[in-house]
């Protein structure tokens, strides 16, 4: 990536030498990329990121599909980067059906059956989720699909595996979808890259025109450095994985056992199996997460929530709201996030500091206190 | 806007956390739109607030702004007290994001309803 920066530095569209090098170097990431998901080379768009490449994916499928039909089935606990292009479509007259989940975090095949019209075009549900780390069954819904596909019905299924990128193993034949969105920075390159997967023969409408880059389906120019990158990534990502899963799901099942040992009051969010090796929510009652986080983030452990102050709302995470909880749970959860680099040591200071920090907050709550007014 | 070291301090470290067995007023009020909550325990005694206790359920602004108004009415005659504004509340803290001055307009709501207490 460095040498992309000082020596290769040429555009990867230009025609001499300097832009040629480059191109051979994105096409190696190229192949990279296709090879964590076990995709052709020819299937990857490069985007600047996975909010892009669900924008891509949603709008230009459904700009393609139109003609066939306006409705699209997605889930309850999409990123907001596909609940929003989802809302988009909405305004524009699609109608849409949202799967719920059920208390484990996970939608129902059943529930997708039922749901399937025949105006139906787009399927978009993603593969784990970002808050609680619930795999849905994009297969057994992918495989369906395949099952009913015909002349006249030729649904696309379209799945968000950023939050599952480099966690657990991906191949796009097996899931069956016709699309899948990736982030680089899931597999620690840089921010600001990512890559849509686009099944050979899928019919998509660029949503960025006035270039030829990405063969039509993402004008503009390649981001060379961050491609690369992503490639290098990619390919230890490949190599590492299950040494990195079983590493993080270790210290993941560490901590929770630790947690459930140490404090009392907490529900833990999403189906305990069916889920990513490195995510952990846990709902803390009587508490905000806001105030937990800022607690642990004075002590240098990095957290994020579910609250509704934290994501500028003032609705509280509808993830864990679609789960059957309540507000309070909704807006005291947390998620722990464990990376390859994180040690035992680490997240026994983390319980440490955790115990400390929520005793305090429970001691400061009025809820678990009764009211006497005076 | 990052919080100033004022907030971050008490959001460590609250005072006067808790409750008053010998209360001569307790009021406790939320905000609907958010959920945030605050209780004040107030010991007054010849127009004189003696002792203050808080707690609080919500947005870190929600529970420094208690902890900071705590501080602030402490030994202050109910006349001295009720004079106090949401502003000063937010100059004490060393400021607030403008989405979070509804957690400050809490805090002196409720010490409002606590001081017209007979």
């Amino acid at each position: 990536m460095l040498q992309s920066l000082t020596k290769t530095y040429g555009n990867a569209s230009s025609v001499h030498a300097f832009g040629q090098q480059a191109r051979a170097a994105v096409d190696r990431a190229r192949r990279e990329v296709a090879a964590l998901i076990g995709a052709r080379q020819n299937e990857i768009v490069f985007t600047s990121g996975g909010t892009e490449a669900n924008n891509l994916a949603i709008r230009g499928l459904a700009e393609a599909a139109q003609q066939q039909g306006r409705h699209v089935i997605t889930s309850a606990i999409e990123h907001p980067s596909v609940r929003g292009v989802i809302e988009w479509l909405e305004k524009r007259k699609w109608e849409v059906t949202r799967l719920p989940v059920y208390e484990n975090g996970i939608v129902r095949v059943a529930d997708f059956k039922a749901a399937l019209r025949s105006d139906t075009v787009l399927v978009s549900i993603m593969l784990a989720n970002n808050e609680i780390g619930t795999v849905q069954p994009i297969r057994e819904i992918g495989a369906f699909i395949r099952e009913g596909r015909d002349a006249s019905r030729n649904i696309r299924l379209h799945t968000d595996a950023v939050q599952a990128t480099g966690r657990i193993e991906l191949n796009v034949d097996e899931l069956g979808c016709d699309l899948l969105s990736l982030s680089a920075h899931k597999l620690y390159a840089p921010k600001g890259v990512g890559a849509l997967y686009v099944r050979r023969g899928v019919r998509l409408i660029g949503q960025n025109v006035g270039g030829h880059q990405e063969r039509e389906r993402r004008a503009g120019t390649e981001n060379v450095p961050g491609i690369i990158a992503f490639g290098e990534a990619a390919r230890i990502a490949l190599a590492e994985l299950a040494q990195r899963a079983n590493y993080v799901k270790e210290l993941r099942d560490y901590f929770e056992g630790q947690v459930r040992r140490k404090i009392e009051d907490v529900v833990f969010n999403g189906d305990p199996e069916q889920r990513l090796p490195h995510l952990s929510n846990i709902s803390f009652r009587f508490i905000e997460g806001e105030g937990l986080l800022i607690n642990l983030d004075l002590k240098g452990i990095a957290v994020s929530t579910g609250s509704a102050c934290s994501s500028g709302t003032l609705e509280p995470s509808p993830v864990i709201r679609a789960l059957g909880h309540n507000d309070e749970l909704a807006r005291g959860s947390i998620r722990f996030s464990f990376g390859k680099d994180n040690t035992k040591q680490e997240i026994d200071y983390v319980v440490e500091v955790l115990v400390d920090a929520v005793a305090r907050l429970r001691e400061l709550s009025p809820l678990n206190k009764t009211l006497v007014t005076r | 806007m990052a919080y100033s070291n004022i907030f971050n301090d008490h959001l460590a470290h609250p005072r006067n956390v808790g409750e008053l067995e010998n209360a001569t007023a307790v009021v406790e009020e939320s905000n609907p739109v958010c959920g945030d909550r605050l209780r004040l325990s107030l010991v007054i005694n010849d127009e004189r607030i003696e002792t203050v206790k808080f707690l609080a359920y919500g947005c870190p602004p929600t529970l420094v702004s208690g902890s900071v108004l705590t501080e602030m009415i402490s030994g202050k005659t109910v006349q001295e007290a009720s004079e106090i504004t949401k502003t000063d509340l937010i100059d004490a803290i060393g400021g607030l994001p403008g989405r979070k001055h509804h957690a400050a307009a809490l805090a002196i709501e409720v010490l409002a309803a606590a001081l017209r207490k007979p």
